[in-house]
């Protein structure tokens, strides 16, 4: 920046953004994101010393690739670190000041103190003062801190406090835990007296007795440059805990900055609206002997605007002032997953602490000090890393990477690493280290837990006690009206109901939703219709509730909730639930069990033909509400069975949110729990919207009912009712899981109340009075109109005797039904348009879409013309528009090879780009046709599956995706229907034909936004030219995501629109998620906009796009680039028949069958012809508006207008939200034709160059150096070059041997192609081998170690995720998810953590060790060997898809044998070598692993008996 | 969704049983079989269930085609039923008749590759097995409306409006000239193509539900049309369109000359058992004449059939365009062809010779020119090209116009257009007159019997509408129900 930094018109401007854009419901501090390196470093006997220090410090300096850079190349996102009182220091400064040590409890406080205005300053220090001062303490003074702000980047030095400490002395004989929580209240009291002043950048970072935090928004490697103190050797400490933050936004908020008062917190907290709702619920029964009176003081506990990790660290903080040690609040907050119901004392103290209250869920590696401890843990699921080094002299180390503090070889004790749950701890007093299993058991026995749960009753034990006489059914004509008056229809019954009665399972369905959104539609849409699910991408990761399912539970407690600080049995006395879905016997027996317990509340209301009766029975119910809870009555029972011709029902939904709601304002909600009979409610989605706004249990009696008139019509074939209930049941359960999931929520606990959703298309009153946390940007359908919809319904119920249910129509047209954005007379004519070229034909079909009725967002709006039109000969050629247009991500496997190839062809032709979505490629595609035609897509995708992502696929394009989410179902992976699975498709995603693919959820090397930034890293690697982009989906706070994407250095973003396509995916997951890219366009616009980060990044964005108008909106909403799914599908011949999934596509688009694929008639030139008429319809509207090129009208939302304001029925609809515009620092510069954004090089910079010989002329080489944790992806540029130049097989194994010495930094060795080896001695980070492709990677400890390699931990999380080829050989155990999504590489380890081989497609893999929780779940492909010698194996396993055996063929042992030797020799394994001296001996503790779908076509059978029976 | 369906893949069209032509011609009974309940619900579960089912975008109708589809191939018969009569009244008529090569069958999207779904045919299996088990019901409305409706002809518009009216409760009173019920259905259209009694089964389920029927009434002559607007809240005409389309050659005026519509009602009311004088002197009977029927529509297909079953010496069908162009139903064609009519393809008659009595029709042969404004090709003589061909019976089936209609009703105030359909709005299907509405081929002009049933329904709905805002008490809570 060569112009000086202006920090005042920096602030203004800023401060002008963020109030536009808050107001617009486009931005909110709540949104930002947060994700770090983190650690702790301790003194296992307790006693400070330097060395602590010092190694924290190291540490820092080791993490700053775990951090992010602002646009201004200096700020960073934060750092700090949290130690102990340096006494001796302190007291010089005190005697400074002119006081003298009175020998008293010396207390420091450190103080963000506002900077710019002195009299807020002042008021501040007085505050302080006071209250320090009111009880009874002695203040020696203020120390202004040195600090050096050449160390801060422009942004930070702007907006940084006065920092300053306070200095005091407490009565020495003071017991230190009650001086710490007496210094915590007058903390609390400081802060809220100071809010009370209306001052907002006043900050305490910690105000002890004991600790002090040093923490700014410097990089991490600036700590000790900005804060001189720390270099001073009297600071000395027992223990460190150390922060690097890495944040989605670039504001600058040094309070923000961590280690916190009591943890440091990398992840994030996936339930965080549920739990900040359940505490302020929890405060109204908080009680604690240790606080009084003084408890007041404390509340509100967690601060508006804090992070989620704030927010974590203040109920951590509670809880340990609140009497329990910091062991047990990390195992009541974050808690490991374990089935609760087991025998296990481990069991019954989780059990416990469930009942208490609600986990904190999310990916979450902590480091936390308080009263004498210092833990380190983890979330249920492990999804962060945490590994540690304990050395013989005495230190503890903990962090993020191993690697971080250097240690000499013979200086290690240990090294281990934190598994899904685990925590580790040094308690500082007894100078104790204690690892998981130590703690656990020591929590266990401190009470008899096990009597304690055993108050909690089952609901079994209800159902086979409960007598009495059953709800009457309902009468068939009774039936019929409760569903026409619930809105559903016959393709309802048939595609929702019915698979789920049938089979247990959601229904698949195909492509996008094109019906109008619920606000603009003209039909009966009910309420869940409004409710948008939220999602996890890129900060958080969703889980895999397929293949993970052990992490999560829908176990409900019935009862009122509990003082949280309370320690005592009757905490545990509740019902308890193995779901909240309950059904009709299940309520009865409920109610009688309950008896006056329970209250029942009639949500029906009389019709009488006006909208003020919901109103008032809304009223009715709240206050029936409160008053039986303030009668004692502990369940609430909301049910609408009452409606009859003269009552209406009260949407279930409405109700609920309007008790729950309520009851939270009268402080009432925890005394009760509100359970739901909803006639309504029939899909996963609305179940997931009644628990989301606060419902305890949900019945849907009418649902149950029509299954039940179903199975009597005998449409249930070969099922008993109970049986097709119980199935309907399961698919709601699973569906419940997969919806949670998608928001990274395990447990319903955390999910209920938690409205993890965006209403699109309510009033925003409305919520603001019944729905409060939520937000609803675009206002919309209020009380006024759900009345009168209900009520027409009602009345349409009642009009004759004999009622028909309408034959639907949302989710496949029909002519009676919802209007679709296709319809049959668009489809031709579209088609027409594309096969003869006619520009005229094209023009009848936009007016024909434009005279629909309004379908999206930006149906309502037009175009506002800001200068007189122009010739259209002056607007940019046909060519230089088409260059923008994208055929956006659709797999070959769902396309079929011809529709596939024809896309790629015709884009190439035009210089615009093709998406190979997630697949996989085949290679005869990278090179051209006869003809010139160029069959590869510019943009190949990389996804959760990783099919088919080999180094080769990486080179042979101009752009790699990542698929974060899919429009059509974010928050879950592609699904490929084994139907579809042909040997072809198979072999491309080295998978086993005929077998279903799903991929995760998440990408397990996404984990948190640092893990993009890292991919990112790793991409710019294996491909040195192309950009990379980031695939994500409109959502609420998709801006700051979207600013942490491009501060990870993604060069294009896609927002793609809820409205994107699909070849198969859960119907509820098409309908229900995500939001229309018109809002997330805007708003990752206007975020980039206004961090300065808009110029860095292209921006692109799908999802429905149709016409010309369409993409000029799209560009005056923000986006450089614009996808075209579904119309070039329909160019080449789709007819929308929406059977993508079933493989019968008529028109040879979407099957792999033969002869369906005969029938494809798409040719190049038509899809050519589509983005032609695409672009010369730009060109009109651009000369109509007065302009020449695309790129002058992109953010110009100036130049559009609201026109509609939709229905007259609704309050109001209001696209103000997606037409702000934050002012940006200079000119929109379009980066489209800029080089790409470069990450630092790595190690392999300098090997490329001592390589050259081999890769110039191919000799062979071999080349050694010192490594450090932060040189990553090593061997991963040198790949590059070995595929550019000599292709995947071209060289042999070995052929350039790179041998390092050190710890490795993340992904080494990713996409590592064969010829390629790397040997390291040391150890390893994350993602050793990600995607390896045919390369040889070792890694074994020194010799100089003094411990067992086999019991230590050499190598990280997630190694060889979506490896292709080549293998792996690890002298130790490695972490977590060993192999996922492996599907062709093998790998010979010593151990591993949980999850090891998840969904493995293909490969050989040998575990020579224990392995951790939930082995090969999902594995369908390849093979794997565990050596069992503890005889744990078969508890870890998860043997759903495997056959599971001990080895019985010769030729498999010999195959073992080979694989053990070959360890060895590699690595000169101490194990392997025993092993294999004992052969005889160790074989029987083998299992031989096996995918149940693979065993049919193995080379060899598994056992000799098959042998003979084949052979006869 | 049923794992029954999309089974197009591995299973084949196939239709009803069709009688050989030697058979078929030897009586007026219709040419198709039934499929049995197996066979109807292997051919059901070829569909493919489209999210856009062109079949039901291209039915005027918008029958729920894929739905019942489906239903069918579950053996849901009665849930089939219930669907195909919420959109259509006579679907067991629209199954036979429809030419569903034009429509829904045409548009499916299996067509191509694997030849459609058999939908007229399952369709009619639906209904007449409703009728077998005694589903189809007649009307039973809720509650009796003392409003009434009067309903001029008794064709498919009319018939539709009526029973989508008395199941609003109104009293409807439907008058028509003829003396059975029916319409067209049932004196036009020949017993080969839809048998007499499935109409007159119709006819029964309405007049059973309380649909008053005033046979062998001419409105303007019997009844004048302000009596009937005094007597009636509403009156819809149906009364189609009979006026045959003349073509003025030399000769046309020669005995042997016949109009169609007299041709096939002769036909249609001696199968019926009438006494019929004109067919039985030989006039309008084609037995052991040389036949030469003009058009290439439907009526045409009708009366060159009906001629072979009446034992004409020879049968031919004059049209002049080609087959691609001819507007008929191309399935009606090849069954003509069977039963031995010989088509004239691009040929055009110039006069009918004969002394008295036709003996002749000389031709012409034409060429398809240049398409014009519509599109299509315009037919040009062949210069030169006059040749003879031998007849002693020539039918006219050159389409229908209207009847002047204010004339014969004695009632001015009625709006016509320029070729004399009634005029109406088509948002409330109102004429000129309020509360006088119009439905069917005297608004639209001669079309399918298919769109008479879709704008008998959709007048009955406005009429329903009309008479609600208009003439009923306003609406107060409650009272509705």
């Amino acid at each position: 920046m060569s112009k000086m930094f202006d920090e005042a018109a920096y602030l203004a401007r800023r401060a002008a953004n963020e109030a536009k854009l808050t107001d617009a419901g486009v931005y909110g501090p709540q949104m930002e994101h947060d994700a770090c390196g983190v650690g702790f470093v301790a003194a296992r006997d307790g006693k400070p010393n330097r060395a602590v220090v010092d190694a924290a410090i190291e540490a820092l300096q080791a993490i700053w690739h775990r951090g992010a850079v602002d646009a201004d190349g200096m700020t960073g996102d934060g750092a700090g670190i949290h130690i102990e009182i340096p006494r001796d220091f302190f007291i010089e400064h005190i005697g400074r000041t002119g006081h003298d040590d009175d020998g008293g409890r010396l207390a420091v406080g450190m103080v963000f103190l506002p900077r710019a205005d002195l009299a807020a300053q002042e008021r501040c220090r007085c505050i302080v003062e006071r209250e320090i001062l009111a009880v009874g303490h002695y203040i020696y003074g203020w120390r202004q801190v040195p600090v050096d702000i050449r160390a801060l980047g422009a942004k930070a030095k702007a907006t940084r406090p006065e920092i300053e400490q306070i200095m005091f002395s407490m009565p020495a004989d003071m017991d230190a835990v009650a001086a710490e929580r007496e210094l915590y209240l007058v903390r609390r009291r400081i802060e809220k007296a100071v809010l009370q002043h209306m001052i907002t950048d006043f900050y305490i970072c910690s105000m002890s007795s004991r600790s002090i935090i040093y923490k700014g928004m410097f990089l991490a490697e600036q700590v000790t440059a900005f804060f001189p103190d720390l270099l001073d050797p009297r600071f000395i400490s027992s223990f460190a805990i150390y922060h690097q933050r890495y944040s989605t936004n670039t504001m600058p908020t040094w309070r923000l900055a961590q280690p916190f008062r009591v943890l440091a917190h990398n992840g994030e907290i996936n339930t965080i609206r549920g739990n900040q709702n359940w505490m302020s619920c929890h405060e109204d029964r908080m009680a604690s002997d240790l606080f009084g009176a003084d408890i007041e003081d404390l509340k509100p506990l967690i601060a508006s605007g804090s992070s989620d990790s704030a927010a974590l660290d203040a109920v951590f903080e509670l809880l340990g002032h609140g009497g329990r040690n910091l062991p047990m609040v990390k195992t009541m907050m974050i808690p490991e997953a374990i089935d609760v119901s087991g025998d296990s004392p481990r069991a019954k103290l989780y059990a416990y602490c469930n009942s208490v209250m609600e986990p904190w869920d999310g990916p979450a590696a902590i480091a936390a000090y308080a009263d004498g401890w210092v833990v380190a843990g983890l979330d249920r699921n492990g999804l962060r890393p945490l590994r540690y080094v304990v050395t013989h002299d005495g230190l503890v180390i903990a962090g993020s990477e191993t690697g971080m503090v250097v240690v000499p070889d013979t200086n290690i004790a240990e090294r281990g690493r934190l598994g899904p749950g685990q925590m580790i701890g040094v308690n500082l007093a007894e100078g104790r280290l204690y690892k998981d299993d130590e703690l656990k058991d020591a929590l266990s026995k401190r009470r008899d837990w096990g009597k304690w749960v055993a108050n909690a009753k089952p609901m079994s034990a209800l159902l086979a006690s409960s007598s009495g006489k059953p709800t009457a059914p309902l009468a068939p004509l009774d039936l019929r009206r409760r569903q026409l008056m619930a809105g559903w229809t016959m393709e309802d019954m048939e595609l929702v109901l019915q698979p789920m009665a049938q089979t247990g399972k959601e229904a698949i369905g195909s492509m996008g939703d094109d019906a109008p959104l619920a606000v603009l539609s003209d039909r009966y849409r009910g309420l869940h219709h409004f409710f948008r699910q939220n999602f996890s991408q890129v900060t958080n990761p969703p889980i895999d509730s397929l293949r993970e399912r052990h992490v999560m539970s829908l176990r409900t407690r019935l009862g009122n909730l509990g003082n949280i600080l309370d320690e005592a049995p009757e905490q545990c006395d509740h019902l308890l639930l193995d779901s909240p879905v309950l059904t009709v016997p299940e309520w009865d027996a409920l109610c009688r069990y309950l008896g006056d317990k329970a209250h029942v509340i009639d949500c029906s209301f009389d019709n009488d033909g006006t909208d003020q009766a919901l109103t008032d029975a809304l009223s009715r119910i709240q206050a029936e509400a409160e008053e039986a809870v303030r009668s004692g009555c502990e369940h609430v029972m909301l049910s609408d069975r009452n409606v009859s011709e003269t009552r209406a029902p009260i949407p279930m939904i409405l109700a609920t949110g309007a008790v729950h709601s309520y009851l939270v304002r009268q402080q009432l909600r925890t005394f009760t729990s509100v359970n739901v009979a909803s006639g309504e409610c029939l899909d996963v989605h609305h179940f997931a919207v009644l628990i989301g706004v606060g419902a305890t249990t949900v019945n849907a009696y009418v649902a149950e009912a029509a299954i039940a008139e179903r199975h009597g019509r005998g449409l249930l074939a070969g099922l008993e009712l109970a049986d097709a209930v119980a199935n309907f049941v399961k698919a709601v359960e699973e569906g419940l899981l997969k919806i949670m999931s998608k928001m990274g929520i395990s447990i319903i606990a955390s999910y209920r109340g938690g409205y993890n959703f965006e209403a699109l298309g309510l009033s925003r009153s409305l919520v603001a009075e019944y729905f409060p946390p939520m937000s609803s940007r675009i206002s919309g359908l209020g009380l006024k109109g759900i009345a009168s919809r209900v009520i027409a319904m009602h009345d349409k119920a009642y009009a004759s005797d004999v009622v028909h249910l309408p034959v639907g129509g949302f989710f496949r047209f029909r002519k009676s039904g919802e209007r679709h954005a296709f319809d049959g007379q668009m489809i031709h004519a579209m088609q027409h348009a594309c096969d003869t070229g006619s520009f005229e034909s094209w023009k009848k079909y936009s007016e024909l879409v434009n005279a629909q009725g309004p379908i999206n967002l930006r149906d309502l709006m037009a175009f506002k013309p800001a200068a007189d039109p122009i010739e259209i000969d002056r607007v940019e050629s046909i060519t230089n528009i088409r260059k923008r247009l994208v055929s956006p991500g659709i797999s070959l496997g769902a396309l079929s090879p011809e529709a596939h190839e024809t896309l790629s062809i015709a884009m190439n032709r035009i210089g615009a780009k093709s998406d190979s979505g997630e697949g996989g490629e085949d290679p005869a595609r990278f090179s051209l046709r006869e003809n010139g035609d160029n069959p590869s897509s510019a943009i190949k995708q990389i996804a959760s599956g990783r099919f088919g992502v080999t180094a080769e696929y990486l080179n042979n394009c101009e752009e790699i995706e990542i698929k974060v989410a899919q429009g059509a179902k974010p928050g879950e992976g592609g699904q490929l229907p084994g139907i579809k699975v042909n040997s072809l498709i198979a072999r491309l995603r080295h998978s086993t034909p005929g077998v279903t693919l799903i991929s995760p959820p998440p990408h397990h090397d996404i984990y948190s936004i640092e893990d993009l930034a890292q991919l990112i890293y790793d991409l710019k690697q294996i491909n040195p030219d192309a950009k990379v982009c980031v695939k994500l989906v409109a959502s609420t706070g998709i801006g700051t995501i979207a600013a942490g994407v491009a501060k990870a250095k993604a060069d294009t973003i896609l927002v793609s629109g809820h409205g994107g396509g699909t070849g198969a995916s859960p119907q509820s997951s098409i309908k229900y998620a995500g939001l229309p890219w018109e809002m997330g366009l805007s708003e990752v616009h206007q975020v980039l906009s206004m961090n300065d980060l808009r110029n860095k990044v292209v921006l692109r964005t799908d999802g429905g796009l149709k016409t010309g108008r369409d993409v000029v909106m799209a560009a005056m909403l923000g986006a450089d680039e614009y996808g075209i799914g579904t119309s070039s599908l329909i160019a080449m011949g789709c007819i929308m028949v929406r059977q993508c999934h079933s493989n019968t596509c008529p028109v040879g688009v979407c099957t792999q069958r033969d002869d369906l694929r005969a029938k494809f008639e798409g040719t190049p030139e038509k899809v050519v012809q589509l983005f032609t008429h695409l672009a010369e319809e730009v060109r009109e509207i651009l000369a109509s508006l007065g302009f020449a090129s695309l790129q002058e009208v992109i953010g110009r939302t100036d130049l559009l207008t609201q026109v509609s304001r939709g229905d007259a029925a609704l309050d109001d609809l209001d696209l103000n939200p997606i037409l702000v515009r934050a002012d940006g620092e200079g000119e929109l510069v379009s980066s489209r034709d800029a080089a790409r954004t470069e990450v630092p090089d790595t190690l392999d910079a300098q090997i490329v160059v001592d390589a050259k010989l081999a890769l110039e002329n191919g000799s062979k080489m071999q080349l050694s150096y010192n490594i450090e944790n932060t040189q990553r992806a090593i061997g991963t540029r040198l790949s590059s070059h070995i595929v550019r130049r000599f292709g995947m097989t071209g060289l042999r194994e070995g052929h350039v041997s790179v041998r390092l010495r050190g710890s490795a930094g993340q992904s080494l060795g990713a996409f590592a192609t064969q010829g390629l080896r790397l040997d390291v001695i040391g150890d390893a980070n994350d993602y050793v081998g990600k995607g390896l492709s045919g390369g040889m990677i070792v890694v074994r400890p020194s010799a100089a170690v003094g411990f067992v390699a086999s019991e230590n931990t050499i190598i990280g999380n997630t190694v060889l995720y979506g490896a292709t080829s080549g293998k792996l050989f690890a002298a130790g155990q490695a972490g977590e998810r060993l192999c996922v999504r492996n599907s062709g590489a093998t790998a010979v380890v010593e151990g591993s953590g949980s999850n090891a081989c998840e969904y493995m497609t293909g490969g050989m893999v040998a575990i020579l060790g224990e392995v951790g929780s939930n082995f090969g779940a999902g594995m369908t492909g390849g093979m794997a060997f565990v050596y069992d010698e503890a005889g744990t194996f078969m508890d870890r396993v998860n043997p759903e898809t495997l056959t599971i055996a001990r080895l019985q063929h010769p030729h498999w042992q010999q195959v073992l044998r080979d694989l053990v030797a070959e360890h060895a020799a590699e690595t000169e394994s101490l194990l392997a070598a025993r092993i294999l001296n004992q052969w005889n001996k160790a074989m029987p503790n083998f299992w031989q692993i096996v995918p149940n779908e693979i065993v049919p076509i193995l080379d060899m059978p598994l056992t000799e008996d098959d042998d003979l029976s084949k052979s006869a | 969704m049923s794992s029954k369906m999309l089974k197009f893949v591995s299973t084949a069209k196939a239709m009803p049983d069709k009688r050989s032509a030697a058979a078929r011609v030897a009586d007026f009974d219709e040419i198709y079989g039934d499929f049995n309940a197996s066979d109807a619900e292997t051919q059901a579960s070829r569909c493919s269930q489209c999210g856009v089912p062109f079949c039901q975008v291209n039915c005027p109708l918008h029958n729920n085609i894929p739905d019942w589809l489906m239903l069918t191939a579950e053996g849901r018969m009665q849930e089939a039923y219930e669907l195909s009569s919420q959109t259509n009244n006579f679907p067991e008529i629209c199954g036979r008749i429809c030419p569903q090569d034009r429509l829904c069958e045409g548009s499916c999207v299996i067509e191509k590759g694997f030849q459609s779904v058999t939908i007229g045919a399952v369709e009619k299996h639906i209904t007449e097995t409703a009728f077998a088990e005694g589903w189809v019901k007649p009307a039973a409305p809720r509650i009796e409306r003392a409003e009434s409706v009067a309903i001029i002809g008794a064709g498919p518009a009319g018939l539709a409006a009526a029973e989508m009216l008395r199941h609003q409760g109104y009293q409807v009173h439907v008058y028509d000239r003829y003396d059975r019920v029916g319409g067209l259905l049932i004196y036009g259209i020949p017993g080969f193509k839809l048998e007499k009694s499935v109409v007159e089964r119709r006819g029964k389920v309405l007049a059973d539900g309380g649909v008053q029927f005033h046979l062998g009434v001419d409105i303007g002559t019997d009844i004048s049309f302000a009596a009937l607007r005094d007597k009636h809240t509403a009156v819809l005409i149906a009364t189609g369109v009979y006026k045959a389309r003349d073509f003025s050659a030399p000769g046309s005026g020669l005995d042997g000359v016949v109009p169609a519509l007299d041709y096939l009602t002769a036909s249609n009311r001696k199968s019926l058992g009438d006494d019929v004088a004109a067919f039985d002197s030989g006039a309008l009977d084609a037995a052991g004449k040389d036949v030469v029927v003009i058009g290439g529509g439907d009526t045409a297909m009708d009366c060159v059939r009906t001629a072979i079953r009446q034992n004409a010496k020879s049968v031919s069908c004059l049209y002049r365009r080609d087959r691609a162009n001819m507007p008929g139903s191309q399935r009606e064609v090849q069954n003509a062809e069977e039963e031995g009519v010989i088509f004239k393809w691009l040929s055009a008659p110039q006069a009918f010779l004969g002394d008295g009595t036709v003996r002749a029709v000389q031709a012409q042969r034409i060429h398809l020119g240049q398409p014009d404004a519509t599109g299509r090709q315009v037919p040009e003589v062949i210069e030169g090209s006059s040749h003879e061909m031998p007849a002693d019976m020539v039918i006219k089936a050159l389409g229908f116009d209207p009847e002047d209609l204010p004339k014969m009703f004695g009632h001015d105030g009625l709006d016509v257009t320029r070729w004399g359909t009634v005029k109406i709005d088509w948002d409330t299907m109102m004429t000129s007159e309020d509360g006088v509405f119009a439905a069917g081929d005297i608004v639209r002009g001669a079309s399918l019997v298919v769109w008479g049933v879709r704008d008998g329904r959709d007048a009955a709905r406005a009429i329903d509408n009309w008479i609600n805002a208009a003439v009923a008490a306003p609406k107060t809570a409650g009272a509705s129900r």
